[in-house]
């Protein structure tokens, strides 16, 4: 039994939050910060507060200021910048206490809500036992709960993922990640990752691709601005040398590998009036759906796959799916990776409606958008229309339908209204 | 300072509806020291020897030998008696006036014992249960020492006590020594001794002739030196609603360990095992369990051993539900080749039976199922010895006829190898 060594990340604790500064809506989850340096005990009066250096970006800002000027990062605990004193019998500067390393910076307002997979219940779910050193239940046997084999994402009320180990798989090498803004269709980061089960530490890969790729598309905006497709590449390849930085833990013929898909949902993102859209970037067979309330469903990504050149070349979506190579994926991060910007597509989310991004986990068991924009519709109409359980409704059902797969599927209700 | 790795080896996918799991689990003993060398630890050697009126002529004098031998190898420290069976039991050494009913091994005991020895006289029946109540009894007398062993020597059947006596002195010294039983000749029952050593942790065998016994004494005695782990404890432990089938100890002889069984608590049960030396055995463990739906998980044994009541080594012995055809229809190899040499022993020890009892039959077909596995197995001391007592027409179908004529020595050597096993070839 193993744990996915996920790479650090800022939540100590299941599940944390954090949140950039405040911006629109957003609430600040940091306590109010310490005094920068201590002051001099000889009696003479404080000197003015150094300027400090940001311990996201580095750059100096102003005595002062709480916020770093460039990314937006509260200044807490900052290392000092190493200055000519201003006046030469002044005290030396001093830090008065370490501060933890901050997480990934975000942009102003941005909310992530990953859990700590490492985290291991001591208490056995099944029986209330207690949980021995060796991952299994003293009293009845039952492993250890592996937080990695059902987890969740819900950085917002509108935004939530589910990712699940599902029925045949011993192990899950899906993974999600998520950010948002509060407010209901403004910005949202949707990124799901399947680890290729053929390679070992997959799942160790596709964790840290997922939330690598998420870490991009959740900071802070660069100066000048990316466009969202410049923004997803940038984030196709902080997946990718994510996952070949695992490469180099594991021995074996095939380097540990996954795909990539992102969406990122943008309201109005050049000031340009346009409404809302959703960027969808991908590199394998994990595909993106937009089920409007009012209008036809689309598959937002084209596989790169076998089947999916096959249906290219002219086969139907049942006889293509039915091939035997029909899953063989033709691209996908990890270090024998073909190289490449991943393919973009751009659609308007204004209306109503749901962005979908799973994995094929969920799409094997009802791959074309009609059939599961029926299915959403209906499982909606039965759990309603919040996107945590509607997403932990979909995963039931695919594991009902054999769970013959990992399963991620994430969501966004996009519009201005609940459905229904 | 004695170290002990553990290595499990199991198949743990089991069917829809599957419910029994088992595995193989190898103890390895490194380090172990000498015997009474660890602190804290004392040890103790008695050596039996039936001095009956059979044992007259070359039997004796071979017997003088093989007692001197033994006491030769016996470390200084070690507290140690000798005693002559007969239809009663007496020490010779210490001598029966001496105040000390054992002492200390050091040159000067030793050349007494020796002496001792040289006067052993035959003369009297066999009542073997007796020589166990007075071991028992010496051994009460040192209880500093953690680790209590014997070897026990016969040349005939136990005619002069009732077996209810025999089977008294037998579970008396349960737990209180281990007793290595060695019969010489063709005059002595297998299935007698059998009981002994099975009851008090040791192994049997036949000393065909009295020449080899200096040699079997010596390297017995010099075993039993080299196993500086005292005592260690057997423990499995198996969740709630599960039922243990069997532990059975498969190499290095096949031993069913369930006799030996107490409850530590209502879901660990604990079987000694005695004394350690630098050795590998292993053990042959089957449990099932309620079954769980497709894709569960679940743990179906942890195997421990314990030394001094503290956990020295641990396997997991796991279950995990599949639908998947290609991973529950394997049997692990292990697992395969020691439940054959558990068949083998037991279709030896069956066909000697029904060939004593004049059922040939039924002594042809086990027999022949016995050479079909020794064959299968890669047991070729057990092929070896069958060829003594069969002849073989095929062994891969099992095909053999009984021989006229058989020595009895060679039937009792098959009788007695018939626990042996080989180990799994990698």
């Amino acid at each position: 039994m193993s744990d996915p060594q996920a790479p650090p990340v800022e939540a100590a604790a299941a599940p944390a939050t954090d949140a950039g500064p405040p911006g629109g809506s957003g609430p600040s989850s940091e306590a109010s910060p310490p005094p920068h340096a201590a002051p001099p005990d000889d009696g003479a009066p404080p000197a003015a507060p150094p300027a400090v250096a940001c311990p996201s970006c580095g750059t100096p800002t102003g005595s002062g200021e709480r916020f770093c000027e460039n990314c937006g990062v509260e200044l807490t605990g900052a290392a000092p910048v190493a200055e000519e004193p201003d006046d030469p019998d002044a005290a030396p500067i001093e830090l008065t206490r370490r501060r933890p390393p901050p997480g990934p910076p975000r942009a102003p307002g941005v909310v992530v809500d990953s859990p700590d997979l490492d985290l291991r219940p001591t208490t056995c779910g099944s029986c209330s036992g207690t949980i021995a050193d060796d991952g299994y239940c003293t009293q009845c046997g039952t492993p250890a709960a592996r937080p990695r084999d059902h987890f969740r994402e819900e950085p917002a009320d509108w935004v939530a993922a589910v990712c699940d180990k599902g029925i045949r798989h011993a192990r899950n090498e899906d993974a999600v990640a998520l950010a948002a803004r509060p407010e209901p269709g403004s910005f949202a980061v949707l990124v799901v990752c399947d680890g290729v089960s053929s390679a070992p530490a997959s799942d160790v890969a596709s964790l840290a691709a997922a939330r690598a790729a998420r870490d991009v598309l959740a900071a802070p905006a660069t100066s000048p601005p990316l466009t969202p497709e410049e923004l997803l590449a940038r984030s196709a390849d902080a997946a990718n040398a994510a996952a070949t930085q695992v490469a180099s833990t594991v021995q074996g013929p095939n380097p540990p590998s996954c795909t990539f898909v992102a969406a990122l949902v943008d309201r109005d993102p050049d000031g340009a009036g346009v409404g809302t859209t959703a960027v969808v970037a991908w590199i394998g067979d994990s595909r993106a759906y937009w089920f409007p309330d009012a209008g036809p469903p689309v598959q937002l990504s084209t596989d790169d796959s076998w089947a999916a050149e096959a249906m290219a070349h002219g086969l139907s979506r049942a006889e293509a799916e039915k091939l035997p190579q029909a899953h063989a994926i033709t691209r996908w991060l990890g270090a024998d990776s073909p190289p490449g910007p991943p393919r973009t597509v751009v659609v308007d989310v204004s209306a109503d409606g749901w962005l979908l991004v799973c994995s094929d986990g969920l799409w094997n068991y009802c791959s074309a958008p009609e059939d599961l924009g029926v299915l959403l519709a209906t499982t909606a109409a039965r759990v309603g229309p919040s996107p945590a359980p509607l997403a932990e409704a979909l995963t039931a059902w695919a594991n009902e339908q054999g769970g013959q797969d990992n399963i991620s599927v994430a969501l966004a209700r996009c519009g201005g209204r609940p459905p229904g | 300072m004695a170290e002990f790795s553990a290595e499990i080896y199991q198949n743990e996918f089991l069917p829809d509806g599957g419910t029994d799991v088992h595995a193989i689990m190898s103890i390895t003993c490194s380090g172990a020291g000498a015997a009474g060398e660890a602190e804290g630890d004392e040890a103790a050697e008695i050596v039996i020897v039936d001095t009956s009126g059979s044992m007259a002529g070359d039997k004796i004098v071979a017997a003088q030998r093989a007692a001197a031998v033994a006491v030769d190898q016996i470390r200084d420290g070690t507290w140690f008696a000798i005693i002559a069976g007969t239809d009663g039991a007496d020490r010779a050494f210490p001598y029966p006036n001496a105040v000390a009913p054992m002492v200390r091994m050091e040159p000067g005991a030793r050349a007494a014992a020796r002496q001792a020895v040289s006067r052993l006289v035959a003369g009297g029946g066999t009542a073997i249960g007796s020589w166990l109540r007075l071991a028992t009894q010496l051994f009460s007398t040192v209880p500093q020492a953690t680790q209590r062993h014997a070897i026990l020597l016969t040349d005939g059947k136990n005619q002069s006590e009732t077996d209810e006596a025999l089977q008294a002195g037998i579970r008396q010294a349960k737990g209180v020594f281990q007793c290595d039983c060695r019969g010489v000749g063709a005059d002595w029952d297998v299935g007698e001794l059998r009981g002994v050593a099975q009851a008090l942790l040791g192994t049997v065998d036949l000393i065909p002739d009295p020449a080899a016994m200096e040699r079997a004494f010596a390297d017995l005695m010099q075993q039993a030196m080299g196993r500086g782990v005292a005592q260690a404890q057997l423990r499995v432990w198996a969740p709630q609603g599960a039922q243990v089938l069997f532990v059975r100890q498969v190499s290095p002889q096949v031993e069913d360990l369930t006799p030996r069984r107490s409850d530590l608590n209502a879901l660990t049960s604990a079987f000694p095992t005695g004394a350690w030396g630098d050795e590998t055995r292993d053990y042959h463990v089957a449990v099932r369990l309620a079954a769980k739906p497709i894709g569960a998980e679940q743990l179906a044994a942890r195997v421990m051993l314990a030394v001094r009541d503290e956990v020295v080594a641990q396997g997991l012995v796991k279950a995990l539900w599949s639908s998947d055809d290609t991973l529950t229809t394997r049997i692990n190899p292990a697992v395969a080749h020691y439940t054959g040499q558990a068949e083998l022993a037991d279709a030896i020890q069956e066909g000697l039976a029904a060939k004593a009892a004049g059922d040939e039959a039924t002594a042809t077909t086990k027999l022949g199922r016995a050479v079909q596995l020794a064959e299968a197995t890669g047991n070729e001391e057990a092929t070896s010895r069958l060829r003594k007592v069969v002849d073989i027409d095929d062994a891969g179908t099992g095909t053999v006829r009984l021989k006229r004529g058989v020595d009895k020595l060679d039937e009792m050597a098959l009788d007695t190898s018939s626990t042996k096993t080989t180990r799994v070839k990698k």
